[in-house]
């Protein structure tokens, strides 16, 4: 079923970043080296709920296309965040890539279907995909160290 | 997706608010049914015309101590209402989706719109400011004060169950009025969670107070001298009677009636952003809006009208109705089984007349399994004129009815043609076109490529023709002028 509303939206969204922190969480416990970074990830996503939940709560009125901004399939971004127990942690941030690409997808195309239709709720999404890009560029050095 | 709970459970009777206590009302009871669902969720008093008389002795009782509180003081009330309706606004939201059938993304706007206006009304110090001259003769100074007038009455429609009493009730509070809410008796609960926090936000008793009911509590109001004005919105009929009935009883009035509303498409519109907006604008809230679009009028060729027409009805057989607690329905169900009668008999009326049935909502499609009861699909007319029942009636449902104008005059006369002049829009790119619709139709609120042209908070919501009956309109400042008169002193010191 695609996600159409205003509503199964951002419920996709904060679901994508309720999974997340809980793939960084495990990460964090699992991996010392990277522990900071992971756990500075998660947090954030807490952030990134609260951001969406004030943007779409704050503008969301019967003038604008509530239920008719968006045409995304969820099948296209759901994460897999199940890493084998034997992983390194050079596979450990490559998973951690793979995801944050998917959610990334999912933000710019959310964003741009609704950019012309849905107030603010566009912007909060492009700002968190911006973030989370910084995020692939933090976890290469990582790789890199 | 996910169904969200619903708040109400059991089945809760509705209580009156008079004089700062819940009280149950002596008047019989009729359920109240969720019409995605067909449950009932509850019962409603129909009240008595005494229950209008005990609000209004306390509301007059309650009058004067509330003028003298200062506007500081009143609007800390409002303060307090504003963050216990943040505190509660999924609640309130899914509330109105169980009593009325909307989608949550739309009873989540109407949530938010109506704390705007309480937001917009706690500005009252300084909005209810009046003004002065010094020196309109050698030693004599002249100035007004804004004043309140007493217990005004709140009548409030069934398809804005949350919003509507908003509009009005924050600016009749916060400049020191009293005032008497009668919630639609066919969805009353978000009033009933409403005025439950109006009671936890500390207001003192008497000043606003809830009374439920049907025609003797209008009644009751229109007839009590204790009451100063009324602020209604519902039909035109009704919206005509209470303005009359107001000039005879000397009260002020905003009486805000119905509508039919055209959607102009002009040949250079974004089709791809146009297309959304037109499906809110039909088939939001069901078509149960007074701002809802009604006819969509496309200017242009017959090859323009063919291609935007194939999207339009393509898009509109797509949208998923069911209930609206579903996340992802995009339309509920009409409020009730006579709603959908009405609007039955229009789509007769319209094949009758010889309208193409382009889209036939009749053919029920319902995603998750719900009583068909109250639901309709989209339905699309073409070739419709604006003489024929579907083209100048106000139904109240989810219908389209299409016309086809030469050029941007004859859509502008088919506008001002029509008896009604609520919420008309055009959708172009074109600067000059917008400019000439918007200076040219008779019409209370214009949109330029907006499908529900509702107002904000701090703007009045305006209407003409047989949309509106009164001077001044509800919400902002134009609220604030009509819950206030002017006195003017002029003043000499010997």
């Amino acid at each position: 079923m695609k996600l159409q509303t205003a509503s199964a939206t951002i419920s996709f969204a904060k679901k994508l970043e309720d999974e997340s922190a809980k793939f960084y969480e495990d990460l964090a416990q699992r991996y010392t080296e990277g522990k900071d970074t992971f756990l500075s990830f998660a947090k954030e996503n807490g952030k990134n709920i609260v951001q969406i939940e004030r943007a779409y709560y704050g503008v969301i009125t019967d003038a604008i296309e509530g239920c008719f901004a968006f045409n995304l399939n969820p099948d296209e971004y759901t994460v897999k965040t199940e890493l084998a127990e034997e992983a390194s942690y050079s596979e450990a941030l490559d998973k951690a890539v793979e995801v944050e690409e998917k959610i990334i997808k999912f933000y710019l195309d959310a964003a741009e279907q609704s950019k012309s239709l849905l107030a603010d709720v566009p912007r909060v999404f492009a700002l968190i995909a911006r973030k989370r890009s910084d995020r692939i560029a933090k976890l290469m050095l990582c790789q890199n160290a | 997706m996910a169904v969200l709970e619903e708040p109400i459970k059991g089945i809760p009777l509705v209580k009156n608010y008079i004089n700062g206590e819940l009280v149950e009302s002596k008047g019989e009871t009729k359920d109240v049914v969720n019409p995605a669902t067909g449950q009932t969720i509850g019962k409603v008093p129909i009240s008595t015309k005494d229950e209008i008389g005990a609000a209004v002795e306390a509301a007059k009782a309650a009058f004067p101590d509330w003028r003298r509180t200062t506007p500081l003081a009143r609007v800390r009330c409002l303060f307090r209402l504003k963050e216990l309706l943040e505190e509660n606004f999924e609640e309130l939201s899914r509330i109105q989706t169980q009593e009325h059938g909307k989608t949550i993304d739309e009873s989540r706007g109407e949530t938010r719109r109506g704390i705007e206006n309480v937001e917009v009304a706690t500005g009252i110090p300084i909005l209810m400011q009046g003004y002065r001259s010094e020196d309109i003769a050698a030693g004599i100074d002249e100035y007004l004060i804004p004043t309140p007038l007493g217990t005004f009455g709140i009548i409030a429609p069934f398809n804005f169950p949350f919003m509507i009493p908003l509009w009005s009730a924050p600016y009749a509070v916060a400049t020191g009025n009293c005032v008497i809410v009668k919630p639609s008796s066919e969805v009353p609960f978000s009033q009933s969670r409403l005025t439950e926090l109006v009671d936890e936000a500390g207001f003192p008793p008497g000043v606003w107070n809830v009374v439920n009911g049907g025609r003797v509590v209008v009644s009751g109001m229109l007839e009590h001298p204790g009451i100063v004005g009324i602020a209604f919105v519902g039909s035109t009929p009704t919206a005509k009677y209470i303005y009359k009935m107001c000039g005879e009883t000397g009260k002020r009035v905003i009486a805000q009636g119905g509508a039919k509303n055209f959607m102009i498409i002009m040949p250079d519109c974004n089709v791809a952003a146009t297309i959304p907006a037109l499906m809110t604008s039909f088939f939001g809230n069901a078509g149960q809006r007074c701002l809802s679009g009604a006819n969509l009028v496309i200017v242009g060729d017959d090859k323009f009208y063919n291609s935007f027409m194939d999207g339009v009805a393509d898009v509109a057989s797509k949208i998923i109705v069911g209930n609206g607690l579903d996340e992802a329905v995009q339309m509920g169900p009409l409020h009730d089984k006579e709603k959908k009668q009405r609007v039955l008999g229009y789509i007769e009326s319209g094949i009758r007349e010889g309208a193409k049935l382009r889209l036939d909502g009749r053919k029920i499609k319902i995603f998750g399994n719900y009583p068909d009861t109250c639901f309709l699909n989209p339905t699309i007319f073409e070739n419709v004129t604006p003489d024929m029942k579907i083209g100048k009636d106000e139904i109240f449902g989810p219908v389209m009815s299409v016309m086809q104008a030469k050029n941007l005059d004859e859509a502008i006369d088919m506008v001002n043609t029509n008896p009604y002049g609520n919420g008309n829009a055009i959708f172009t790119s074109s600067g000059k076109s917008a400019r000439e619709f918007q200076y040219r139709i008779n019409s209370g609120n214009v949109g330029i490529n907006i499908g529900i042209v509702a107002p904000m908070a701090f703007f009045p919501f305006s209407g003409m023709k047989d949309s509106f009956f009164g001077i001044l309109h509800t919400q902002g400042k134009e609220a604030i002028r009509f819950f206030t008169e002017s006195k003017v002193v002029i003043e000499r010191w010997f």
